[in-house]
């Protein structure tokens, strides 16, 4: 058989098991300082760690991950949700963005997962298939991914701290909350996953004209974060300065 | 490893799994001869047919097929794991009775045709719920056995995607006319 197989359609499937009914409030125990629909702020780089923006001009700046940790991550969200017939995917969708931004708030008990998870998955990759993941075919990044979500990549002498399905799990989780989470949080760019689940956006009042055309599936997408409605405070957290403003 | 073989040996010889198959019940199936260009009774499969590899299908083939043989199904299976035992590796039925064997690496995407030699054989769900072959991982240190277990069957079953082993053993009761295995060791260092 060969490796060079058409990309599948994991989407769906990834889907059916998120239950999209509550993806569009995935995120909303999350505090980052990215504003919706904002291309995130360059931040100098902590000492010993390479912004991903530094070595290739015009791209996203990460704050919390390194420029190896970021090209990784992207690649396996983009597996996770691929760009396909259906739109965009993950990626585009800036759900490693909101993953960066989120480790240095609300995610940052996960900062050390990810050192350690994502450095223990490469290993595994070039272990077991020879290669770095991004070099691999499709068919073995998808087969090496189903082998770190079964934890049959436990102990594979890679390091993963407890189970591969573990690391596993904590990605698919946030790529979820990056894709189809508030766009206030750093994810959702231009509201690619929402439209994605044809979700209309979050209204404050319904109308029986809107009840009629959400019923008959025509209620077109208002395209705006839930904080763009003046009756929702924020909640904001940075890493330089916390303060919560909380006005209700 | 020597005591390892030894025991594959014998259940070859004997024609029969370990298994508590419902298809031991039935008339002494006639032993099918299953072999592999990369694998062999007694013997450590190689890493690419494992997680610790590429994770790749082995290349299986068979002869001496029972007269009569309409459809074959082929079954990997753990019995020194599982809750309860065995853990399924793989499961494949709805083959060809004109297949002889099946090539290394069948497919775990879902867009992705089985070979033309095999159409209409369909992959069912192993010990993870999946529709594709998930080789050993056993815990570290840990010798574990591997049945590649191919039935001949007396009709095509007309089975619909999605069954496990326990279906496909459900479905199989009263049409096995011969069955014979393979039976490689695998230890995870």
């Amino acid at each position: 058989m060969t490796d060079e197989q058409p990309r599948t359609i994991s989407r769906r499937a990834l889907l059916r098991g998120a239950g999209v009914a509550g993806a569009a409030a995935a995120a909303s125990a999350v505090g980052v300082s990215a504003e919706p629909g904002i291309a995130p702020t360059p931040a100098p780089a902590p000492p010993g760690m390479q912004p991903a923006g530094a070595a290739a001009p015009g791209r996203v700046v990460y704050e919390q991950l390194s420029a190896d940790e970021a090209d990784l991550l992207e690649a396996i969200a983009d597996q996770l949700i691929p760009e396909d017939e259906h739109g965009p995917g993950a990626v585009a969708a800036g759900a490693v963005v909101y993953i960066d931004r989120a480790l240095g708030g609300a995610l940052s008990g996960s900062r050390e997962a990810y050192r350690g998870g994502l450095a223990a998955f490469e290993r595994y990759c070039r272990s077991s298939r020879g290669a770095p993941f991004r070099d691999l075919s499709h068919v073995d990044q998808v087969s090496a991914l189903i082998d770190v979500e079964t934890g049959a990549a436990t102990g594979a002498r890679t390091g993963f701290a407890g189970s591969s399905g573990a690391f596993f799990g904590m990605v698919r989780s946030h790529v979820l909350q990056g894709t189809f989470g508030d766009p206030y949080y750093g994810g959702n760019r231009n509201f690619i996953g929402w439209d994605l689940i044809k979700y209309p956006g979050v209204r404050t009042a319904v109308s029986p004209g809107l009840q009629t055309a959400l019923e008959a599936g025509e209620l077109e997408p208002n395209h705006r974060s839930a904080y763009d409605a003046d009756n929702f405070e924020k909640a904001v957290v940075s890493n330089a300065r916390k303060e919560t403003h909380h006005g209700d | 490893m020597r005591a390892l073989h030894g025991i594959a040996t014998l259940c070859l010889g004997l024609g029969l799994s370990l298994s508590a198959d419902p298809a031991n019940a039935q008339p002494a199936p006639r032993s099918i001869l299953v072999e592999s260009p990369v694998l062999t009774s007694g013997d450590a499969m190689p890493r690419v047919y494992t997680p610790d590899g590429r994770n790749l299908s082995p290349p299986l083939t068979w002869s001496n097929l029972p007269d009569g043989t309409r459809e074959i199904a082929v079954l990997c299976s753990d019995f020194g794991a599982g809750n309860p035992p065995p853990w399924v590796h793989w499961i494949i039925y709805g083959i060809p009775a004109t297949a002889n064997g099946l090539p290394e690496g069948l497919p775990i995407l879902p867009e992705t045709s089985m070979p033309p030699e095999l159409s209409g054989a369909i992959q069912g769900l192993n010990g993870w719920r999946r529709p594709y072959y998930r080789g050993p991982a056993p815990p570290a240190g840990t010798p574990h056995i591997y049945h590649f277990t191919v039935y001949a069957l007396d009709q095509p079953l007309g089975l619909e995607p999605g069954l496990d082993r326990q279906d496909l053993l459900r479905a199989m009761q009263g049409h096995i006319l011969g069955q014979g295995e393979l039976v490689p060791v695998y230890t995870r260092f």
